[in-house]
């Protein structure tokens, strides 16, 4: 089955450079401008992973993450942060709040990012 | 007329005799420490549950240490520069004189500065992503010409080298804002350079470097750093070393175990550092006369990182060069 990724993203290019680069990987793609609507996409749509921007216009990615965590639904929706921020304490705080992993945007390739989200795909638990 | 010079000078003055005792203490003195007349003919120590005197008691002690233009907060927000000189005749100490200057203001616009430079160092990151990918997604897109594919590669390492510069920007901000916070773990250093080393392997290769890495024979004791960072100055050493090697020359990396801590030496057969241009090295934006010809970019800012990080972990660092031969960079880490 064709997996699902929700990309939650206010920067339009970095969001079609990363839809295109997951699709010609096969893997579909669900696009969210902001917190609010990634939350609504996400219960829609229940993706098998959720690529998240911390800086979002409206509540912040640590909330969103927050509120993804607290709900059943989603709760085991493995999410991987991708944000510019890149203090530890911001890093620390993202993965104490149980995303899966903290990516720096502009340290990666796009070869790297999709490697990354392949590999959380095919073993969520082992990752 | 001489006292009240004294008094009106701003900066807070205190004299103490060779008892060291308070002999002097000037209007401005006063005022920054909240204390009275009463203070003259004792020693601080008596007044150090004034928690303002509390932290000059600290930095100067009990016999009035030397000290040279030492950061100290006295009052909320407020930090004082402090000097202390003895004065010594005959060989005997016979007063010291502290002074206390105001640069609450100088902080204050550090501090604006470096926020300015941290916030224009995350916006320049968003943008970088795009070009990086864009790039990215032309050259997979296999529709270019080899002269194309020339060009676009050549922007790609172009965002690179820049978000590099952005990076160090913003460890540069983080040391100046006491916010570079080392989280040692015990680590086994040799692996750390190992997995340094691998990072740079193509690079190594694309410039016919000889590179050799000599460990002693015997296992090296775990070492507590923070191997982030101190990866961090191993790769901003090795980069150096390839950056300004010639094609074809030579690198040394060796590990030596010397009384308590572990010495890191990296040897390479580079352009050197200029005579004249050795005592600049360390400092931050500086880049060598010689290192601008051949590598026009660069931000001057690694070396001046690797440093601090050295130093944060209880570490030395220090070079040896010749113009024209090469540079061999030390630097320690203590094991206990």
């Amino acid at each position: 089955m064709k997996k699902k990724v929700l990309i939650i993203e206010d920067e339009k290019d970095l969001r079609f450079f990363i839809a295109k680069a997951l699709k010609e990987e096969g893997i579909e793609v669900i696009e969210a401008f902001d917190g609010e609507e990634g939350i609504e996409k996400a219960k829609k749509e229940k993706p098998d992973l959720i690529l998240l921007d911390l800086l979002l216009p409206g509540i912040s990615g640590y909330e969103v993450l927050t509120r993804i965590k607290k709900d059943p639904e989603l709760e085991t929706i493995p999410v991987l942060i991708l944000s510019n921020l890149g203090q530890r304490e911001e890093v620390e705080k993202g993965l104490k709040l149980g995303a899966i992993d903290y990516l720096i945007k502009a340290n990666f390739t796009l070869k790297e990012i999709v490697e990354r989200i392949k590999k959380i795909l095919t073993a969520p638990n082992k990752y | 007329m001489f006292e009240k010079i004294f008094d009106n000078l701003k900066d807070g003055l205190i004299v103490f005799d060779k008892e060291n005792k308070v002999s002097l203490i000037n209007k401005s003195a006063k005022e920054i420490l909240g204390v009275k007349e009463k203070i003259l003919g004792k020693s601080i120590e008596e007044f150090s549950n004034f928690p303002k005197i509390q932290n000059l008691f600290f930095l100067l002690g009990k016999e009035i240490k030397e000290v040279f233009r030492k950061e100290i907060e006295l009052g909320e927000g407020l930090v004082f520069e402090v000097t202390s000189i003895p004065i010594f005749e005959e060989g005997k100490k016979i007063a010291s004189v502290v002074v206390l200057h105001d640069i609450t203001r100088e902080k204050t616009i550090e501090r604006l500065k470096s926020e300015f430079v941290s916030v224009s160092a995350h916006q320049l990151r968003t943008p970088l992503a795009s070009i990086k990918w864009s790039l990215e997604t032309l050259l997979k897109g296999g529709k270019l010409n080899e002269y194309q594919q020339t060009i676009v590669k050549k922007a790609f390492s172009s965002a690179e080298r820049m978000l590099t510069i952005v990076n160090d920007l913003l460890n540069v901000v983080k040391i100046e804002e006491g916010r570079y916070v080392c989280r040692k773990t015990p680590i086994n250093f040799e692996d750390l350079v190992k997995s340094k080393i691998k990072f740079f392997e193509e690079k190594i290769k694309e410039k016919q470097i000889q590179f050799e890495f000599r460990v002693l024979p015997k296992k090296l004791p775990k070492v507590k750093v923070d191997p982030e960072k101190i990866g961090l100055v191993i790769e901003n050493l090795l980069d150096n070393a390839i950056r300004y090697n010639l094609i074809g020359g030579t690198i040394t990396i060796s590990l030596d175990l010397k009384d308590n801590e572990i010495e890191f030496s990296i040897k390479d057969s580079g352009i050197g550092i200029p005579e004249n241009e050795k005592s600049n090295i360390f400092q931050k934006f500086f880049r060598a006369s010689n290192a601008i010809k051949k590598e026009p970019e660069g931000s001057g800012l690694g070396l001046f990182v690797a440093k601090n990080i050295v130093e944060a972990h209880g570490g030395k660092i220090w070079f040896e060069s010749e113009e024209g031969k090469g540079t061999t960079f030390y630097f320690t880490i203590p094991i206990k």
